[in-house]
């Protein structure tokens, strides 16, 4: 077929081939981080639905009812379920209030209990549910009742053999506020135990696993049963620490992947238009041949979808090994294994190479069929292979990438107009540089004059290079500025001795001495909270139910009972974002303000204990959840709460050492729970671990694509560099001056666009810092140091590289050029 | 007598051409006619500047004109459209540009295959290798463009624009970029060929000698022709 020969012929001249390399860099580029993305998606949703022991869970006051499982089964998914409830344990010394759950066989569905043998020890995973007539008391529990592995206890009437000390319980870490000494049994005795009887307090979780679609299928069914007050539980959910850190990942690694888009985008404009200025004289002379328009149309059509064909099947097998390989280097970092990415990731570069090609090729290569034939006659016929409209069809192309890729306008947006802020700085800063270069090199030496004669001579396609330099420089910036800010940010949150154990329940005369013991110890505690229970009811005289009449958007504040606490400070881990802490009025925490749309001055009707306050919001608090400390969504004034009875809250740090001490000594307070979230905060600290070096990796990925751009733009200018060299050779210039003359030309140029990308990244970390993180605004006076140097230095090398063969061209070309 | 027998192939009737520029329209072709026959050779000379180009280009259909009427081969070009141009370019017309314009990545061969390949034709292997031959080229088929001479690439040029084997061949220029010796064989070429295929030629040269060998010269001033 000819036009199948007459690409192969194409390909031997490099010029398609560039353009083909392009398009799988990016379709590669952007499949790696599809599927990676998608993987490390994955394995966050595992691990966190470790953490809720199943893929669903919801739980309600009575047992699910029979539909519920069968329609389930239908389904495909595999049920368990778990009844939890407080009951007086039995054994050897004594009796002692515990929280027991009752499991079923195939319980946990996701992740694992963890036990040990030894007392107090770090535990194992178990990937089995008590047995009929066994009981795994927690190392607490036992300490109190003195059992040990072998002892017998009983709940109600029903006598059960301690078989293991139970660590964690994979569903306890979402249950979190109600947990004291704990003890898991088997569903199948729970009838025995006699003590689930009408109008005892018993909590039922219903829980499913099973493939996403059918989950979600599931939830539909589902979620029109559900009672009033009861919902359907996902693993990442808002609000939840470890989805906070996963949702600031997805951001990060998905604004790398737009990054990625905008770079092939250009190194596909590029070579495009290279093709296109090359080939302008060719399209003609086939005219005057009697090609006609329709024919040269359907064989650019052909061509142009057999390159993204190949585009798309050499860029994905690529993106492919390209994820593998970065998941075997995480692999061996990580505890699990990362879940196989899905492989329906794969249209994402598949839509990507069509966009661009249609976006950033199409019309280039339109005008090329367009080109008058008269052109072979008069060749400086005005034809212009580029002109303002093509830049808007990329720059609307890039967009819809982005957003397709982002699944969401609000970051493309931000990037399009640091974009367009650059643009324009670029233009105006680069002209007034190119102006002062050109009236310095009249004083300088002949290598520079030519290299900063050169900067203003290619004025209008220096300006675009630098515009590619400064963008490039200015993207690897703000990755290397948003990474490092994120990581520290993680890393700053979780020090070493982040408090791990919550102590519940404390009744007032219970502070002084615990305190004393923790400050003997030397057991680092927070301040004491005194907490009360409440409900928000009305909004401004609104009912919340009337506000929000979906229960899925429902924002937590009014959800659900909220602990309900006054403090005269602030307090650690917390910060004040507006409004005067100690006013008399609410103080709400920022997210939570967010979620339910009221700021200050808004009024909230709290009900305590069957009585009713209306308060203004005076203050809005940040909240540092992952301080660990005692944080509450709302803070009450100390007179509405004070007549209330209050329980105390705080958390301590146990490390080895002083845990079981601190356990031996709370056994003389049987009714104060405490809550172990050290392995909560394990996890959070091994996902962060695993994002860092993903992040790396990532990162080097997209830098890599990026000097790929830089040498493509390079190219771009070969032609006329060439041209220029053997001119200059033949005009009787050494090597030597023609090498400086591209040191000077790149190493400006290098320069500059690092001077202007520094401040672009500035602008831009600043923005998302704002916007998208929101976290609070820093300056990054080391940008500016790193973006000019690194600018310099890599547009040098990578500059002098790609265009050595200007160094080599032997005068004669001159003659011989086509 | 010869006059009567031989058919018009092309006949310009009051053309008149002026292009949009920056400063207003400038006219640059004023009231030519012209008519040329079956087989002639023609030759346009004429100072740089003067509209010997453009001429050639509307003749042969390249651009379309401002006023007036050129048929060729019994088609009004002003009722064509470019695809309907294209289509006539293909059937009847071939070109010789001064700066050859051989395309880079396709070999001698390819080149001279090229128009009958755009065309859909299949046996055009034949023909080209016939012609490339002809020209004395049978050693370079295989070449690239930038492994000939000029005269090289040249002589490849006129096998490409015999290969359609078209009835009427515009050149323009097609000496002005090589020596005289060079020069001289492209010529002979090109009117060997002429005779043996019958073509029309249509020359635009600065070449004394060439405009001689041509059956008729005709001389553009300043936009306005004038025979001699
Ligand atoms: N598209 C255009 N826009 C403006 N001016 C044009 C255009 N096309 C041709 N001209 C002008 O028309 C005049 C005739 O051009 P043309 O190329 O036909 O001259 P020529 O006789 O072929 O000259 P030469 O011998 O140098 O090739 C020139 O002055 C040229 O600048
Ligand atoms: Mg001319």
């Amino acid at each position: 077929m000819f036009a199948w020969r007459l690409l192969l012929r194409e390909f031997k001249t490099g010029d398609v081939l560039t353009l083909l390399i392009a398009l799988v860099v990016s379709v590669a580029t952007v499949t790696g981080i599809g599927l990676f993305v998608d993987r490390l998606q994955q394995s966050f949703e595992q691990q966190s639905a470790n953490l809720l022991g199943a893929d669903r869970s919801v739980r309600r006051d009575d047992p699910p009812p029979q539909e519920w499982l069968t329609l389930a089964q239908q389904n495909n998914l595999e049920t368990a379920q778990t009844v939890s409830f407080s009951s007086m344990v039995f054994g050897g010394d004594g009796l002692q209030l515990a929280q027991l759950t009752a499991v079923s066989d195939n319980y946990p569905l996701r992740g694992e209990f963890l036990t040990d043998e030894r007392q107090f020890g770090a535990g194992q995973a178990t990937a089995d549910a008590p047995q009929s007539g066994e009981v795994w008391l927690s190392s607490r529990l036992a300490s109190l009742l003195n059992v040990e592995l072998g002892s017998e206890v009983r709940v109600g009437e029903k006598t059960l053999d301690v078989t293991r000390y139970l660590v964690r319980d994979p569903g306890s870490a979402t249950s979190a506020f109600s947990i004291s000494p704990r003890a898991v049994m088997s569903a199948q005795d729970l009838e025995a135990t006699g003590v689930i009887i009408p109008g005892a307090r018993v909590r039922y979780a219903f829980l499913y696993a099973g493939e996403a679609d059918q989950l979600e299928q599931f939830d539909e069914i589902l979620q029109p049963r559900l009672a009033e007050g009861e919902r359907i539980r996902t693993p990442v959910q808002r609000g939840e620490r470890i989805g906070n850190t996963v949702n600031r990942a997805e951001s990060f690694l998905l604004l790398a992947g737009t990054l990625a888009v905008v770079m092939s985008g250009v190194a596909m404009a590029l070579a495009s238009a290279r093709y296109v200025k090359r080939h302008l004289t060719q399209f003609a002379v086939m005219k005057t041949l009697g090609a006609t328009p329709k024919r040269l149309v359907s064989l650019m059509v052909f061509q142009v979808s057999l390159i993204t064909l190949m585009g798309i099947v050499l860029g994905s097998v690529l993106g492919m090994l390209v994820q593998e390989f970065i998941a075997s280097i995480l692999g061996s970092l990580m505890t699990a294994g990362l879940p196989s990415p899905s492989l329906e990731k794969l249209w994402l570069g598949a839509t990507t190479a069509i966009i661009s090609v249609v976006a950033f090729c199409s019309p280039l290569l339109a005008r090329l069929v367009q080109v008058p034939p008269l052109r072979v006659l008069q060749p400086n016929t005005d034809f212009k292979a580029g002109s303002a409209s093509l830049f808007v069809f990329g720059l609307v192309g890039m967009y819809v990438l982005m957003v397709v890729y982002a699944g969401g306008w609000r970051l493309p947006s931000i990037m399009m107009v640091a974009l367009a802020a650059v643009t324009a700085l670029v233009f105006i800063v680069g002209w007034g540089l190119f102006k002062v270069s050109r009236s310095l090199s009249k004083q300088a030496t002949t290598g520079w004059q030519v290299g900063l004669a050169a900067l203003h001579r290619r004025l209008v396609s220096n300006l675009f290079q630098l515009l590619v330099f400064t963008l490039i420089i200015m993207l690897s910036l703000v990755l290397v500025g948003v990474q490092g800010n994120l990581i520290q940010d993680w890393q700053a949150q979780i020090p070493e001795d982040t408090p791990n154990h919550y102590l519940f329940n404390v009744q007032e005369l219970q502070l002084a001495p615990i305190t004393q013991y923790t400050k003997e110890q030397g057991i680092t505690s927070s301040e004491w909270y005194p907490m009360v229970r409440g409900r928000v009811t009305h909004i401004n005289g609104v009912a919340a139910e009337t506000l929000f009449p979906e229960r899925r958007n429902e924002p937590e504040i009014v959800e659900r009972e909220l602990n309900l606490t006054w403090a005269d400070q602030i307090g650690e881990g917390s910060t004040l974002v507006e409004g005067d802490f100690s006013a008399e009025g609410v103080s709400i925490e920022r997210e939570a303000a967010i979620e339910a749309n009221v700021g200050l001055g808004d009024e909230l009707e709290i009900n305590v204990g069957g009585l009713s306050y209306t308060l203004p919001i005076t203050s809005i608090r940040e909240v540092n959840w992952q301080s660990m400390q005692p944080n509450f969504y709302l803070i009450l004034p100390k007179t509405v709460l004070s007549d209330y009875q209050a329980n105390y809250v705080s958390s301590v740090f146990l490390d080895e050492r002083s845990a079981p001490g601190f356990y031996r000594f709370m056994a003389d307070y049987p009714t104060v729970s405490m809550l172990n979230i050290g392995e909560l905060l394990k996890q959070v600290q091994a996902i962060i671990a695993q994002l860092a070096n993903a992040l790396q990796i990532v990162l080097a990925f997209i830098l890599g694509a990026g000097a790929l751009v830089l040498v493509a733009s390079v190219r771009a200018t070969l032609d006329e560099r060439l041209e220029e060299g053997a001119l200059l050779r033949t005009l009787g210039a050494t090597k030597r001056v023609v090498r400086q003359a591209l040191l000077v030309e790149f190493g400006a140029l290098g320069l500059f666009a690092g001077l202007v990308g520094a401040a672009g990244a500035e602008l831009s970390l600043i923005g998302l810092q704002h916007f998208v993180f929101e976290m609070a605004v820093t300056l990054h006076p080391i940008l500016w140091l790193v973006g000019p140097l690194s600018g310099w230095v890599i547009v040098t090398i990578i500059g002098v590289f790609a265009s050595r063969a200007v160094l080599k061209v032997p005068p004669i070309r001159l003659l011989r050029s086509i | 007598m010869q006059d009567t027998e031989k058919q018009s192939v092309l006949t310009i009737k009051q053309l008149n051409h002026s292009v949009a520029t920056a400063n207003g329209s400038l006219d640059i072709l004023k009231g030519i006619n012209l008519e040329i026959k079956d087989g002639e050779s023609v030759a346009i000379v004429g100072a740089s500047g003067s509209g010997k180009s453009t001429l050639l280009g509307l003749m042969a259909g390249l651009d379309q004109h401002s006023d007036g009427s050129i048929v060729l081969y019994d088609k009004a070009l002003e009722a064509l459209d470019e695809e309907g141009r294209a289509i006539l370019r293909g059937q009847h017309v071939g070109f010789i540009f001064q700066s050859f314009h051989l395309l880079p990545s396709l070999t001698a061969l390819e080149n001279v295959m090229l128009p009958n390949e755009l065309k859909g034709e299949r046996s055009a292997e034949q023909r080209a290798r016939a012609l490339l031959a002809s020209v004395g080229l049978a050693q370079r088929l295989t070449h690239y463009p930038r492994q000939l001479s000029g005269g090289e690439q040249q002589r490849v040029a006129i096998a490409r624009a015999f290969a359609s084997a078209p009835k009427i061949l515009f050149a323009d220029e097609p000496t002005g970029n090589l020596d005289s010796k060079n020069g001289a064989l492209v010529e002979d070429l090109l009117f060997e060929l002429n005779e043996k295929e019958g073509t029309t030629l249509v020359v635009v040269t600065h070449d004394p000698e060439l405009a001689k060998r041509c059956d008729r010269q005709i001389e553009i001033f300043d936009g306005e022709l004038k025979e001699s």
